[in-house]
């Protein structure tokens, strides 16, 4: 196998760390050196040759191939077994909705949030329970951070480089978690958004921090939706009123209430979609005044169809704990899913 | 111990270069195919290799990829030095 | 477009064949691998599912802009 990349001599584990942050090729987090070995491990796991392409970000013109993903893998702390995620992550990344310039580069400070759906959770370990926004697990912890690494070095996403984040979040270390589809009533994610049935996939979202709302007053799943509605609506009010790709993180303790009452993913859907809107008045109780003008009755929909709502199962097994998750800024980056392992013949788009 | 490490960096585009001399007329020249192998393309360049005879070429040399998906294997572009011309196809 | 920008590289004028909808894949392509502006032929998009005779008429519409390509 040939890697195209430049080597470095260096005197050992510790020497590695001095030269790759002196070069800002890190997060600040120490990172595993990336040989030529760990590399090529990476993409014989994927079956890729090194120089394959896995996309192009056209404002740029920048080529992304699976050689320098898999650097940045090996040095998040992937396995090669990690890798393909990655991949897919960055495909999904690329597709032109998603815009991933835009997404990156803006004062907005989204982060990509990755979430996993699929047999691959299991053979990774991935834990979609406890702690699903956090650090859950080895898995999800490093995949998320290649993706960041990769976007670092390969696009130049640093911070007062491409990425002109006013304040950021700290998704932006790593913000990926796996859907917890056994113990959920409700088709996975993926397939809600057309991936098949069995199939590993990854969708990737540019999105804002998690937003924590509590309710363990109510079984009624209008109710509990209705606490959603209102963090959404903060957000619309505080934040950004454009509609957009929200996604919303359902714990089992409140998705026990929705499966005794019947309701699908589909419901759950229809119901955001009525109920989560505000009127352009209400920025005026919130220091926004100024900005209301004549158009006060104005109405706007956080979502403009039901379908840009992602629900995810998962969290916990206790605690009536759910999160809102909003977008960067309104329609302009779409959520993009692809299939893990079956881009043989995808266009680059 | 030392161990040696890769660039994680962007490994820079291409620079740009100078296309290959231009071709007044296929009269009496051989034209290479580098066919990608997808749906429709042996139908497509049969029918090319018929109209690059009409118009004068005295030879058509044909190759399929063996993977649709990546460069011409060297097999093929080792062929290339042969031509005077190639028509290359096809991207979808 | 990367096998005929190849062909270039090693020296024999090379006419690229697209079809219309990776127009725009493959005018990013040609500027990433350092030929912006590349000229190319494209033709209707799908070819999988066109019949010989439509096959036949893009043949011959690719030999002649194919020619206007290769003399410059």
């Amino acid at each position: 196998m040939e890697l195209a990349s430049e080597r470095f001599l260096l005197d050992g584990i510790v020497a590695a760390q001095e030269f790759y942050h002196s070069r800002k090729w890190t997060d600040g987090l120490p990172v595993v050196p990336p040989t030529a070995e760990a590399v090529e491990k990476c993409l014989e796991w994927a079956m890729l040759p090194p120089d394959h392409l896995v996309g192009i970000e056209p404002v740029r013109a920048r080529r992304i191939t699976a050689e320098k993903l898999a650097i940045n893998s090996v040095m998040a702390g992937c396995l090669p077994m990690h890798f393909p995620v990655v991949v897919t992550a960055f495909t999904a990344m690329l597709r032109e909705p998603f815009l991933l310039h835009g997404a990156t580069a803006s004062t907005g400070g989204c982060a990509i949030l990755i979430v996993v759906n699929g047999p691959i959770r299991q053979e990774l370990g991935m834990d979609g329970t406890f702690n699903a926004l956090g650090s859950s697990d080895r898995a999800t912890t490093t995949i998320g951070r290649a993706v960041r690494l990769a976007l670092y070095n390969l696009l130049d996403v640093r911070p007062g480089d491409v990425d002109r984040s006013t304040l950021g979040h700290p998704g932006k270390i790593s913000y990926c978690l796996a859907e917890d589809e056994e113990n959920s009533p409700w088709l996975p994610l993926a397939e809600e958004r057309d991936i098949p049935q069995h199939a590993s996939a990854v969708t990737v979202m540019s999105a804002g921090a998690p937003r924590q709302l509590m309710n363990e007053w109510t079984t009624e799943p209008e109710q509990i939706l209705d606490t959603f509605c209102a963090e959404i609506k903060a957000s619309m009010r505080h934040y950004s009123i454009y509609p957009g790709n929200y996604a919303i993180v359902v714990p089992p303790q409140l998705r026990t209430h929705f499966t005794n009452a019947g309701w699908s993913k589909a419901d759950i859907r229809q119901y955001v979609f009525e109920n989560a809107k505000i009127y352009r008045r209400e920025w005026a109780d919130c220091g926004k005044g100024a900005v209301v003008g004549s158009r006060g009755d104005t109405e706007y929909q956080a979502l403009s169809e039901p379908d840009d709502l992602l629900v995810i199962a998962a969290g916990g097994p206790a605690g009536g704990f759910g999160a809102v998750i909003p977008p960067w800024f309104g329609p302009k980056s779409k959520a993009c899913t692809v299939a893990i392992g079956a881009c043989v013949d995808c266009e680059i788009q | 111990m030392s161990i040696e490490v890769l660039d994680p960096t962007y490994g820079g585009g291409a620079n740009a270069f100078a296309l290959a001399g231009r071709l007044a007329s296929l009269e009496g020249k051989t034209v290479g195919i580098i066919s990608n192998g997808k749906r429709g393309t042996r139908p497509f360049f049969a029918s090319l290799e018929k109209y690059l005879k009409q118009a004068g070429a005295a030879r058509v040399v044909w190759h399929t990829k063996a993977n649709y998906s990546a460069p011409a294997e060297a097999s093929i572009t080792a062929d290339v030095k042969n031509w005077d011309a190639a028509f290359v196809g096809i991207g979808d | 477009m990367h096998d005929a920008i190849t062909v270039e590289k090693l020296g024999i004028p090379a006419v690229g064949v697209m079809t219309t909808r990776f127009v725009s894949a493959a005018d990013l392509m040609a500027r990433v691998l350092g030929a912006d502006g590349y000229r190319y032929v494209a033709i209707e998009h799908p070819i999988s599912s066109a019949d010989e005779e439509a096959l036949d008429a893009e043949a011959k519409q690719a030999l002649n802009e194919g020619l206007a390509i290769l003399s410059g």
